[in-house]
């Protein structure tokens, strides 16, 4: 059993509790050991634009918590994963910077060291766990469900920064989906960005940018919409009527998260992966056979 | 400690806004003169036809030196962070990053913080992370809280003192 602190950020744990049930259940079914730790706080990506030193300080505050503890660190929010990643980047590299940001760490006894490696939803699934794996763990595959995947933005992009798959034709969430008995099919959209990060200034242009991508995936006939970030499922799956009005479309796309589909191919039970919170009309899908 | 001493022009604040000033600069003579406005980051750029940002003019502004007329823009906002410009420019330059320079010295300047950004900085100050625990709907309207789902305490940190502390050598640290 590989072991992981889980670092759950701030989108996650405060309200996108689906996708941290589903991470939660299917881990161990996959030998991964997820360890909660106390004092995380938010990696302060979403607050950069006010100020980057804040974001390199925190995100190097959290990577310490678990270092101390001598675990690496998995960050299910491709935003968390990008921040810690960047921090890593930086403070390997840069020696002043390094002194620097520690400095700040000293008073909570914390001191960020660099030896943590940190994994993404799609590095621990596709990468360490890996195909085979979940391949043996299927138990009802999923029969030809076109899927839409979506990635979003953080997990792929800026590669400079080494990111979990190709920034422009990302195929590890096709690999999986495939594993698990759905039909991925590409779609022109696909790496089309949900705008969740404007919803702090520019709330109606940020639903605009969701409304207009599931219209696209709405008219290509797609069963399901699936994604890994609790910042782009809740533009998707818990803002979607909204999401629809701002483009005077009637959407009513199933949004899973890829770990809720997983969990489902590998035979858990739907109330345990939180399917009873996704807003969209998921009752389309009939899945695990009843009606959801 | 408050947002004011964390984001705006204290007495404290002028190293602040020296040293972003700084990095601006060096963004300024060491990216923009690679720039050779082939406009390929505004092509892709996620902002461009919803809300008109042009990345590649911003670089050419830098160039010129105009970051004052951009810092007091609101168009600097608009960038949605989805990093298709720094991903596909051929020559390394980054307007994304350039946009978050910009937006942290309209910030440290004092300008007026757009939208829901205050509270969402107040939020970490106060208890670690960006908004409360939440209870949520369920498909059949009931509401639930992470204890009826079964979900552990969320993490924050132990020690709000120390914290914010810590918070605050970084908004009054002389570089
Ligand atoms: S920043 Fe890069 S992509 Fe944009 S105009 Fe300049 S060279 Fe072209
Ligand atoms: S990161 Fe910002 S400026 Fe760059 S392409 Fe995306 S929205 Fe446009």
């Amino acid at each position: 059993m590989k072991k992981y602190a889980v670092y759950p950020g701030c989108v996650m744990p405060t309200e996108q509790y689906a996708y941290e049930m589903s991470i939660r259940e299917i881990m161990p079914h996959l030998d991964i050991e997820l360890v909660d730790l106390k004092g995380f706080s938010c990696c302060s990506e979403p607050i950069k634009s006010v100020n980057q030193m804040l974001t390199l300080a925190l995100s190097a505050r959290n990577i310490a918590i678990a270092e101390k503890e001598e675990l690496d660190i998995f960050a299910p929010c491709p935003m968390c994963h990008l921040a810690l990643s960047d921090c890593k980047r930086v403070l390997d590299t840069n020696l002043m910077m390094n002194k620097r940001v520690n400095s700040y760490l000293t008073d909570e006894g914390l001191k960020y060291t660099g030896t943590a490696e940190i994994v993404s939803i799609l590095d621990l699934l596709h990468d360490i766990v890996g195909i085979d794996k979940i391949k043996e763990k299927v138990k009802k595959p999923l029969k030809d469900l076109k899927t839409a995947t979506h990635y979003g933005c953080h997990l792929i992009r800026p590669s400079e920064i080494g990111r979990s798959d190709d920034a422009e034709n990302p195929q590890k969430m096709e690999n999986i989906l495939k594993t698990i008995g759905a039909k991925p099919e590409y779609y022109p959209e696909k790496l089309d960005c949900c705008g969740a990060l404007l919803t702090a200034n520019l709330p109606e242009s940020a639903l605009t940018k969701t409304g207009q991508k599931l219209q696209r995936v709405q008219e290509q006939e797609f069963d399901a919409f699936i994604d890994t970030c609790p910042w782009c499922h809740r533009q998707y799956d818990s803002k979607q009527i909204k999401a629809g009005e701002t483009v005077a479309a009637k959407l009513e796309v199933p949004v899973l998260y890829l770990t809720q589909l997983l969990g489902i191919s590998m035979g858990i039970p739907k109330e345990k992966l939180g399917l009873n919170l996704n807003l969209s009309p998921i009752e389309k899908l009939n899945l695990g056979g009843k009606k959801t | 400690m408050t947002i004011t001493d964390l984001t705006s022009m204290g007495e404290s604040q002028t190293e602040l806004k020296k040293e972003i000033n700084e990095r601006l600069q060096r963004l300024q003579d060491e990216i923009s003169d690679y720039c050779y406005q082939c406009a390929k980051c505004t092509s892709g750029c996620e902002a461009h036809k919803l809300l008109e940002l042009e990345p590649h003019k911003i670089v050419a502004l830098l160039k010129k030196g105009l970051i004052d007329e951009m810092v007091n823009s609101d168009v600097i906002w608009t960038c949605m962070s989805c990093f298709k410009c720094r991903e596909r420019c051929p020559q390394n330059v980054a307007p994304v990053e350039v946009l978050f320079a910009l937006k942290n010295i309209a910030v440290a300047s004092g300008q007026q913080i757009p939208g829901n950004y205050t509270a969402m900085l107040q939020s970490v100050l106060s208890m670690g992370l960006l908004q409360e625990v939440k209870n949520v709907l369920t498909r059949d309207n009931k509401t639930v809280s992470r204890t009826n789902l079964g979900l552990p305490e969320v993490s924050k940190p132990t020690d709000h003192t120390k914290f914010q502390m810590m918070l605050s050598k970084i908004a009054v640290e002389k570089v």
